[in-house]
C-alpha cells in the first residue's frame, strides 16, 4: 500500500500539491485524473523521489519514502517520453536495471538474458532483442520502456500519461495489455492521465486530482453515478455544470431557472451547483420566454463515432453541451442560431449545495 | 533583394575572402620547397625537399642551424594531453555542477569564462611573479602547465554546458528509477551520451594547448614548448625551414581534425538513424 | 548563558523543520558546489591570484635587475611620464580600432553571404568550416607566413611585377603597421564572421519577403530589418577581437620589425630585461583598457536576452 498524507509542494508562490491525501492499495491499478497543469507528474515526481514535497509523508508497505534518494525506493516509472537509454539496444535498455542496479545485481549473464526474454514475450516483444531503440516504432518503445521497469520487479509503478505519445488506435491496445500485464504481475500501478476516458477505462479506482488534492477516489462507475463534488464532475467532462442560488424550491441560475429533484430541501439563498448530464438533454424547439427551464442558441454540433455532441449558448454566454446517441430513431438537425429549448428529467441533476460565503 | 546582382558579388567577394584567408600558407608551402640555395622568398631557385629534410637533420655543414624541434615537440605533445585531460574532467565537472541552481553560480560562471578571456601575457606575468615570490623554478609541466588549463578549462566547460543544456534529464532518472545509484547511472548513461561533447571538448583544449605561447612564455623556464621554439626564430633571421616545419605541423592539425571529423561523424549517422527510427 | 542556550536551540528546531523539498536542494547545491570547487580552486589560485599579483608588483620598489616588495608607485610614475610607453597605450588602441573596423568591414558580407543569402544548409556548413579550419592550424604559423607574402620580394610583389602592375616592388608592406594590421585582420577575422554568421542564420526569411513585397529596397531592409537583429552577433565578435587584438605582442614582434609596439610587447621587453614592476604597470594598464572596452560593448546589447 503507497500512502500519502498532507503531501505539499510549492514553486515559488505556485502551490502545485495542497494537502493532499492518496491511497494506493495493493495490488490494484489506480488512475489519476488531472488537467494540465495540475500537478499531477509533480505528485508521481514525488513520489518517486525525483523531487521531495515541503511538508507531508509518503510511505511505501509502512516504510517512509520521503527522504529517501530515487535509487532506494523500489518505485517503476514509466515516462511519458518513454526516455528510452538511447545508446543502448532494446535488450540493454531493458536488462539495465538488473545489471547495474546498487541491490542485488543480477551478475550471471545467462539469468540476465532469461529474465529480459521472458518479459519482452510478456509485453510482446519477442525477437526485437536486438534492435536499436531508435529503431522501433511509438507502441514498441512504451513496451520497452514497461518491460524495462517491470523487470526490476518495483513494488509500485508509476505510468506518467504513458499513452500520451501513442496514436489513438495504439491507445486503445496498450490500455487492455497494460491491464492484463498488471494483473499477471499482482503489483499496483499508478497511471496518471489528463484523459477522462482513459482514467475511467484503466482504473480500477479512479481519483481525481483538482486544486493540489485528491477531490474523490472511487471506482469509476460510482465516480460517474455520483461524484462528490461540481469540481469532480466537471472533470469527467460528461456534465453541464450550472451554478445558482436556491429560491423557493428551484435553483436560480444565470442560464435559467431550473426545478430540482425531489428530496433536495435546500432553504432559500443557499449556492448550489447541478450537474445536468450531457446526454439527458433533449431539444425541443424554442418555448415562450416567460417560462422555467434553459433556452440557448444553437452553435455547432461535433460528431463523436456513435454519438453526436451539439454546442448551445445560454443567454448569459455559457455553453451547454447535449449528447444524443445515433442509435436513435431520428438523429436531431439544429438551425446554426436558432433558439432552442433544453429540456431534462430533474431527477437527473446531481447536485452539490456550497457553503454560503 | 537585388540578388541578381549580388550574389555573384558576393560569392566573388568570398573568394576573396579565401584568398585572403589561405593565401598566405599557400605561398608558404609553395617557399618550403625552396632549394638549398634560395631564401625564404621568391623567385623559387629550384624545387626540392631539402628543407624538410633539413628539419630532420639530415643535412650536414648547412649553414642555416637545424630548427630546435625535436624536444620541444615531444614536451608540446606531453603538455597538450595533461592539459585536456585535466581540463575536460575539470569541464566536465563544473558543467555538471551548473545543472544545479547554486548559490553564487552567477559570478563562478563569469570567474571560470574569464580565464578564456584574459591575456596570456597577463597571467603569464603574474604566474612568473607568483612563482618568483614563493620561489618556485618555473617549468613547462608545472607553471605553464597549469595556465594551460586556465586557458581550454573555459572552453571545455562552455562546450559540456551546451551539450548539457539539450541533454534530456528524464533518461538519468529512467536509470534512478531502475535502483542504479547515481555514480553508475553517471557512468553508464550520462557520460555515453555526452560522449561526442567530451570529444568536442578535448579536440578544443588539445589544439589550444599544443599551439598556446603567450602563457608559456614567461613561465616555461629554460625548456622551450614547440610553439616557443618557433617564437625564437621571429627574432632571427628566418629560413625556408621554418616552412617546412609549418607545412608539417598544419598536416598534424589537419589529421587530428580529420579523425575528430570522422569520430562525430559516425556519432551523427548513428543518430541519423535513430531519427529514422523514430520517423518510421 | 540561557539566552545564549536558546538560541542555539532554535536554530536546532529551524534545522530539524527543514522541510524535506528544502533539505534535497541543500543537498544538491552542496553536491553541485563540490562538483564545481575544482575548477574554483584553479582558476583562484592560478588566475586571480597572480592577476593580483601583478597589481600588488606593480608598486614594487624596481632597481636596475631586481625588484623589491617595498610599497611606491615610482614605476607608475615613470610610466605614465615617458613618451615611449605613453606611446605604446596610443599604439595599442590605434591597431586594436583599425583591426575592429576592418575585421568587421571585411567580415560582415561573408557572413551575409554565408548566414542569409545561402539557404542550403549542407553548402552553408561547409563554407562556415572552409573559414574556421586556418583556426586549427598554429597561429605562429599563419603569422610567419605573411613574411613570404608581403615582403619585397614576397608574392605579393613577384605577382605584381609580373603582371607589369609596378616597376618596383613595394617596400612598406613587410614590417609596417600596415603589416600588423593585415596580419591581425586575417587572423581573428574568423572570430567576427562567425557570431555574425549565427544570428543572420537566426533571422526568419519571411520577415524579409513580407518587407520585401511591401516594396522595402535592400537598402532599407539591410538597415531596418538585418542590421539590427545581427547587432547582437557584432558586439560578440567585437568582443572575442578586442579581448584577443589588445592582449598580442606577437603579430607586432614578427610583422613590424620592432617599429609597432604594443603594450603587449613591452611587458615582454620589460621581462626580458627584468623590469618586472614596469612590466606589471603596462599589465594594470592592459587590464583596464580591456575591462572597459568589454564593458562598453556589452553596453550596446544585453547580450544574455538576444542570445
Amino acid at each position: 500500500m503507497l500512502a500519502l498524507k498532507s503531501v505539499s509542494r510549492h514553486y515559488g508562490q505556485a502551490s502545485a500539491l495542497d494537502g493532499l491525501d492518496l491511497v494506493v492499495p495493493d495490488d490494484s491499478y489506480v488512475s489519476l485524473l488531472g488537467a494540465s497543469g495540475s500537478g499531477k507528474t509533480t505528485l508521481l515526481r514525488i513520489i518517486a523521489g525525483f523531487e521531495e514535497p515541503d511538508t507531508g509523508t509518503i510511505s511505501l508497505r509502512g516504510a517512509r519514502l520521503d527522504g529517501i534518494p530515487p535509487h532506494k525506493r523500489g518505485v517503476g516509472f514509466v515516462f511519458q517520453n518513454f526516455a528510452l537509454f538511447p545508446h543502448l539496444s532494446v535488450e540493454d535498455n531493458v536488462a539495465f536495471g538488473l545489471r547495474y542496479r546498487e541491490e542485488r545485481p543480477v551478475r550471471d549473464k545467462a539469468e540476465v538474458r532469461e529474465r529480459v526474454q521472458t518479459i519482452l514475450d510478456l509485453v510482446g516483444l519477442e525477437g526485437l532483442g536486438r534492435r536499436s531503440v531508435g529503431a522501433i516504432s511509438g507502441g514498441q518503445k512504451q513496451r520497452v520502456a514497461l518491460a524495462r521497469t517491470l523487470i526490476a520487479e518495483p513494488k509500485i509503478v508509476l505510468l506518467d500519461e504513458p499513452l500520451g505519445a501513442l496514436d489513438a488506435n495504439l491507445r486503445e491496445r496498450m490500455c487492455d495489455e497494460l491491464h492484463a500485464i498488471r494483473q499477471r504481475l499482482g503489483i499496483s500501478f499508478l497511471h496518471v492521465t489528463g484523459s477522462e476516458t482513459e482514467a475511467l477505462l484503466m482504473g480500477d479506482q479512479v481519483a481525481v486530482l483538482a486544486d493540489g488534492a485528491i477531490a474523490q477516489m472511487a471506482p469509476p462507475d460510482d465516480l460517474f453515478r455520483s461524484p462528490t463534488s461540481a469540481t469532480v464532475a466537471r472533470h469527467l467532462n460528461a456534465f453541464n455544470i450550472i451554478s445558482g442560488t436556491v429560491r423557493e424550491g428551484r435553483l436560480r441560475s444565470p442560464v435559467g431557472a431550473l426545478a430540482l429533484p425531489a428530496g433536495i430541501a435546500a432553504p432559500d439563498g443557499q449556492p448550489m451547483s447541478v450537474a445536468l448530464p450531457y446526454d439527458g438533454i433533449s431539444v425541443k424547439p424554442r418555448r415562450d420566454e416567460a417560462s422555467d427551464g434553459i433556452s440557448a442558441r444553437f452553435v455547432t454540433a461535433e460528431f463523436k463515432g456513435p454519438s453526436m455532441l451539439s454546442f448551445f449558448r445560454a443567454a448569459d454566454g455559457s455553453l451547454i453541451q447535449s449528447l444524443v446517441h445515433l442509435s436513435e430513431p431520428r438523429p436531431p438537425r439544429y438551425e446554426p442560431d436558432q433558439v432552442y429549448a433544453l429540456d431534462f428529467d430533474p431527477e437527473l441533476l446531481i447536485a452539490f449545495p456550497e457553503r454560503a460565503h | 533583394m537585388e540578388s541578381r546582382l549580388l550574389k555573384p558579388a558576393l560569392a566573388v567577394y568570398l573568394g576573396l575572402f579565401l584568398l585572403f584567408l589561405y593565401g598566405p600558407m599557400i605561398v608558404m608551402a609553395i617557399l618550403s620547397f625552396q632549394g638549398p640555395t634560395g631564401g625564404p622568398q621568391f623567385p623559387i631557385v629550384e624545387w626540392s625537399t631539402y628543407w624538410y629534410q633539413h628539419l630532420f637533420g639530415q643535412i650536414s655543414g648547412s649553414r642555416v642551424s637545424q630548427l630546435p624541434v625535436g624536444e620541444s615537440l615531444i614536451r608540446s605533445l606531453v603538455l597538450a594531453v595533461m592539459t585536456t585531460i585535466v581540463s575536460t574532467v575539470l569541464g566536465v565537472m563544473a558543467a555538471q555542477a551548473f545543472r544545479t541552481r547554486f548559490a553564487g553560480s552567477g559570478p563562478i560562471f563569469y570567474l571560470f569564462v574569464l580565464g578564456m578571456i584574459v591575456p596570456g601575457v597577463l597571467v603569464g606575468l603574474g604566474m612568473a611573479l607568483l612563482s618568483n615570490m614563493l620561489g618556485i623554478d618555473r617549468a613547462w609541466w608545472s607553471t605553464s602547465f597549469v595556465l594551460h588549463v586556465v586557458y581550454t578549462f573555459p572552453f571545455a566547460f562552455l562546450v559540456m554546458l551546451a551539450i548539457f543544456n539539450r541533454f534530456d534529464r528524464s533518461v538519468e532518472e529512467a536509470s534512478l528509477s531502475l535502483g542504479v545509484s547515481p555514480a553508475e547511472t553517471f557512468r553508464r548513461v550520462t557520460f555515453p551520451m555526452i560522449f561526442p561533447g567530451v570529444l568536442s571538448a578535448m579536440l578544443f583544449s588539445f589544439t589550444l594547448s599544443y599551439d598556446e605561447f603567450s602563457r608559456t612564455l614567461f613561465t616555461s623556464g629554460p625548456r622551450l614548448t614547440l610553439p616557443l621554439s618557433i617564437y625564437g626564430t621571429f627574432s632571427v633571421e628566418i629560413y625556408p625551414n621554418v616552412f617546412a616545419f609549418g607545412v608539417l605541423t598544419t598536416v598534424f592539425s589537419f589529421t587530428l581534425l580529420a579523425i575528430y571529423g570522422l569520430l562525430m561523424m559516425r556519432s551523427v549517422a548513428r543518430n541519423n538513424q535513430q531519427f529514422k527510427g523514430q520517423e518510421a | 548563558m540561557d539566552l545564549a542556550n536558546q538560541s542555539n536551540g532554535a536554530a536546532i528546531d529551524r534545522e530539524g523543520a527543514l522541510s524535506p523539498a528544502r533539505k534535497r536542494a541543500r543537498r544538491d547545491e552542496v553536491q553541485a558546489l563540490k562538483l564545481a570547487a575544482p575548477g574554483i580552486l584553479w582558476m583562484t589560485l592560478f588566475m586571480v591570484l597572480p592577476m593580483i599579483m601583478v597589481v600588488y608588483v606593480s608598486f614594487w620598489t624596481q632597481t636596475t635587475f631586481a625588484i623589491e616588495p617595498t610599497l611606491t608607485v615610482d614605476s607608475w610614475v615613470r610610466f605614465l611620464t615617458s613618451p615611449t610607453y605613453l606611446d605604446s597605450i596610443v599604439t595599442t588602441l590605434f591597431i586594436w580600432i583599425v583591426v575592429l573596423a576592418s575585421t568587421l568591414v571585411i567580415g560582415y558580407p561573408v557572413a551575409l553571404l554565408i548566414g542569409l543569402m545561402i539557404r542550403n544548409v549542407t553548402l552553408q556548413t561547409a563554407l562556415l568550416v572552409v573559414c574556421i579550419i586556418p583556426f586549427w592550424t598554429s597561429f605562429l604559423i599563419r603569422v610567419i607566413a605573411w613574411r613570404p607574402t608581403l615582403g619585397t620580394e614576397g608574392a605579393i610583389n613577384s605577382i605584381l611585377i609580373n603582371l607589369g602592375l609596378i616597376d618596383t616592388p613595394f617596400t612598406s608592406l613587410l614590417f609596417s603597421e600596415l603589416a600588423v594590421v593585415i596580419g591581425m585582420t586575417q587572423i581573428y577575422c574568423v572570430f567576427m564572421v562567425g557570431p555574425i554568421t549565427f544570428m543572420l542564420a537566426r533571422i526568419d526569411h519571411s520577415i524579409i519577403e513580407a518587407a520585401r513585397d511591401l516594396g522595402a529596397g535592400f537598402g532599407k531592409i539591410f538597415l531596418r530589418i538585418i542590421l539590427p537583429l545581427s547587432l547582437p552577433g557584432v558586439v560578440v565578435g567585437a568582443i572575442f577581437v578586442s579581448v584577443m587584438v589588445l592582449g598580442e605582442f606577437a603579430t607586432a614582434a614578427a610583422l613590424s620589425g620592432r617599429k609597432v609596439n604594443m603594450l603587449g610587447n613591452i611587458i615582454v621587453s620589460q621581462v626580458g630585461s627584468l623590469k618586472w614592476a614596469f612590466a606589471s604597470v603596462a599589465g594594470v594598464i592592459l587590464t583596464i583598457i580591456i575591462a572597459i572596452v568589454i564593458t562598453t560593448l556589452l553596453r550596446i546589447v544585453n547580450i544574455r536576452k538576444e542570445m
